[in-house]
């Protein structure tokens, strides 16, 4: 699915644009500690977190995420903009909380029923 | 080979990462991609964050080649209390800051240990914590084989072409009177060496820049390994005693042997093939036998004990002291400078520690000759395990392992084999009689024993995948056709004369384009093409 379709559905405003030719996202994770960001970051993986520090792009750059997801509406670090502009990584910030968040997109994304890809 | 290393500031939540993005900058030029390139980069910026997190400063040393990636990182930091403890998923010491962060998960070292094929970690209180880890690069790039550690004084040449026929895996070529080694591959057997009576060809020096000229004491490297042979190659009027007292003169406290690591290897293999079914169990007594079953008899890869060589058990019982190593053949140099990513060991030859000390010696042995008498001492007779077959020389080596590759060696429990006579003793690079330096080691009655452990090791022997001949494999399949094609054009004499080991690898070579204007001799003589 396309990122673009995915902010639409957790109302998310993107604060730093990604790489031009981005693919689609087909796997979502949400966490809060960064060593499961870094094992579950992919090519087609949007992280969802509600960290929000430069570590984050570095992860995602290192892994080629191409997106990032901040839930809770927070305010990031100007540094994490800039470091996620280097590594061409796309930064949202989603109003919901975490649950809210992750559940919008795994109906979208998976449809009612339990699933886990 | 490629070495990189990158310091790691202590504390620096900012700049963190840095290590791990540059080094993944460099992996992407060469083509390191994919689920390798992600395993690299989980390991890589764990063992990072974790000198962030818990030390002052500490460095990210790497080396790859195109066979494996081997990363070392050390800190200074307050090491690790309990390392059991500390590989336990969930568990944590990181400071509330990188929690705050995201960090602390306790999954770091987890992390790294799953993400590496062979992973070490080591600490001591108070002085900093080690991580390796090796990853194995699956894809082998062509024309661009693996380093050798031999060094060719070619203008020595005289073109006999001895070293072509000597080498076992056909990895020598003699063009324009100039040996080459196909470094992809050389098992670093000395084959070439012995057979050489120029001596074109050797062990690599050390690097000066790693073998300062300041004393051992200063440089802080006072214990040393070395193979008991090195004690024997002095004649009969210089004992190993009177060696060893000369070594200690030079500053080395503490002597070690690599024998000491071989026998305990020998039991521990012993006490292995008691708990196995099938036979013969294959001991990785000796490196270069080592290279030569991943090279050329991978089927028997898997009957090789799942132990480290001696010399890499010895690295191993040292952790992050610093200590020189004498090299008995260009195997154990190998192994010796993969295993130094931090630059803590000295590797030097026989030949480079013989000149260091040669000059006290002469000195020694003029006030010093109640030392000169060697201690006769009945040889050892009986307790011979007949089951333990210990064999050595390259033909016997190949002989046997060829056997074993047909079933035919199942009547024995264990193969020690290795590629020189006597183990170390016979290797080229020692000028006395291996005979007479094993016989002379045992008079001098220095051997005591010290509690040494052999270091088991998972999945760290492989197949060589050698010189592939295309990256596409239809390609690879093309260039196989022509070199059949181009070797049954060939007289088939097998000569040397062209400056490739056989007809085939001559074909091998022109099909593959190593060197411009290869022809065969004979055909040309006659006027053929």
């Amino acid at each position: 699915m396309k990122l673009e379709e995915l902010v639409k559905v957790i109302d998310a405003r993107m604060l730093q644009p990604g790489r031009k030719e981005m693919g689609e996202i087909a796997h979502v994770f949400a966490g809060d500690k960064m060593s499961t960001l870094l094992e579950k970051a992919g090519p087609e993986t949007l992280l969802v977190t509600s960290l929000a520090n430069t570590q984050l792009a570095c992860v995602a750059e290192l892994m080629d995420c191409p997106a990032l997801c901040l839930v809770d509406g927070v305010d990031p670090d100007p540094s994490l903009l800039e470091a996620a502009a280097r590594g061409s990584t796309a930064v949202l910030v989603c109003p919901f909380d975490m649950f809210e968040t992750c559940g919008r997109l795994h109906r979208r994304l998976y449809g009612e029923g339990p699933h886990r890809p | 080979m490629i070495t990189s290393s990158f310091p790691i500031a202590g504390g620096n939540f900012t700049a963190a990462g840095s290590a791990s993005r540059m080094l993944k900058e460099q992996l992407k030029r060469i083509g390191v991609e994919g689920q390798i390139m992600r395993r690299i980069m989980i390991a890589a910026y764990e063992a990072e964050m974790n000198v962030v997190i818990h030390a002052c400063k500490g460095n990210l040393w790497v080396r790859f080649d195109n066979k494996r990636f081997n990363m070392e990182v050390i800190d200074e930091g307050p090491g690790i209390a309990d390392i059991a403890l500390a590989l336990k998923p969930g568990y944590s010491t990181a400071s509330a800051e990188a929690r705050q962060l995201g960090f602390g998960a306790g999954m770091g070292l987890p992390n790294i240990k799953k993400a590496s094929d062979v992973f070490e970690v080591d600490s001591r209180a108070e002085k900093g914590t080690r991580v390796r880890s090796t990853i194995y690069l699956k894809t082998q790039t062509v024309g661009e084989p693996t380093d050798h550690c031999l060094s060719i004084t070619s203008e020595l040449c005289n073109g006999c072409f001895d070293c072509l026929k000597a080498c076992p895996t056909r990895a020598v070529r003699v063009w324009n009177q100039k040996p080459r080694i196909l470094a992809a591959l050389c098992i670093g057997c000395t084959a070439c060496i012995a057979a050489c009576r120029r001596g074109v060809f050797g062990i690599r020096e050390p690097d000066q820049k790693k073998m300062p000229q300041q004393s051992v004491a200063e440089a802080g490297q006072d214990t040393l390994v070395i193979p008991r042979a090195f004690l024997t190659q002095f004649g009969l009027k210089i004992p190993p005693r009177l060696v060893m007292a000369v070594l200690r003169i030079l500053g080395f406290k503490d002597i070690r042997f690599s024998e000491e690591w071989e026998e305990e290897l020998r039991r521990t293999v012993r006490r292995y093939a008691a708990e196995q079914d099938s036979y013969p169990v294959i001991s990785p007594i000796c490196p270069a036998v080592v290279n030569l079953i991943e090279s050329q008899f991978p089927s028997l890869i898997g009957q090789i004990a799942p132990f480290m060589t001696p010399i890499e058990s010895a690295v191993e019982a040292y952790g992050l002291q610093p200590v020189t190593f004498v090299a008995a053949c260009p195997s154990q140099y190998a192994l010796l400078t993969r295993a130094d990513l931090s630059g803590r060991l000295q590797i030097t030859s026989p030949a480079g520690l013989s000149a260091q000390i040669l000059p006290l010696i002469t000195a020694q042995t003029e006030t010093d000759r109640s030392e000169q008498k060697p201690i006769p001492r009945p040889p050892r007779t009986g307790n011979h395990d007949p089951t333990v077959l210990e064999a050595w020389g390259m033909e016997n080596v190949i002989d046997i392992l060829e056997k074993t590759e047909k079933g035919l060696s199942g009547d024995f429990r264990i193969l020690e084999l290795s590629c020189c006579v006597y183990g170390c003793y016979g290797t080229p690079l020692f000028k006395e009689n291996p005979f007479m330096a094993k016989n002379r080691w045992a008079a001098s009655l220095l051997g005591r024993r010290r509690q040494v452990s052999a270091a088991p090791t998972n999945s760290l022997y492989l197949a060589r995948t050698g010189m592939r001949l295309d990256q596409d494999m239809g390609k690879a399949i093309e260039k196989l056709a022509r070199i059949d094609e181009l070797t049954a054009g060939l007289p088939g004499r097998d000569c040397g004369a062209c400056g490739a080991p056989t007809c085939s690898s001559l074909a091998e070579d022109i099909v593959m384009d190593r060197n411009p204007g290869l022809e065969c001799v004979i055909l040309r003589g006659r006027g053929e093409s």
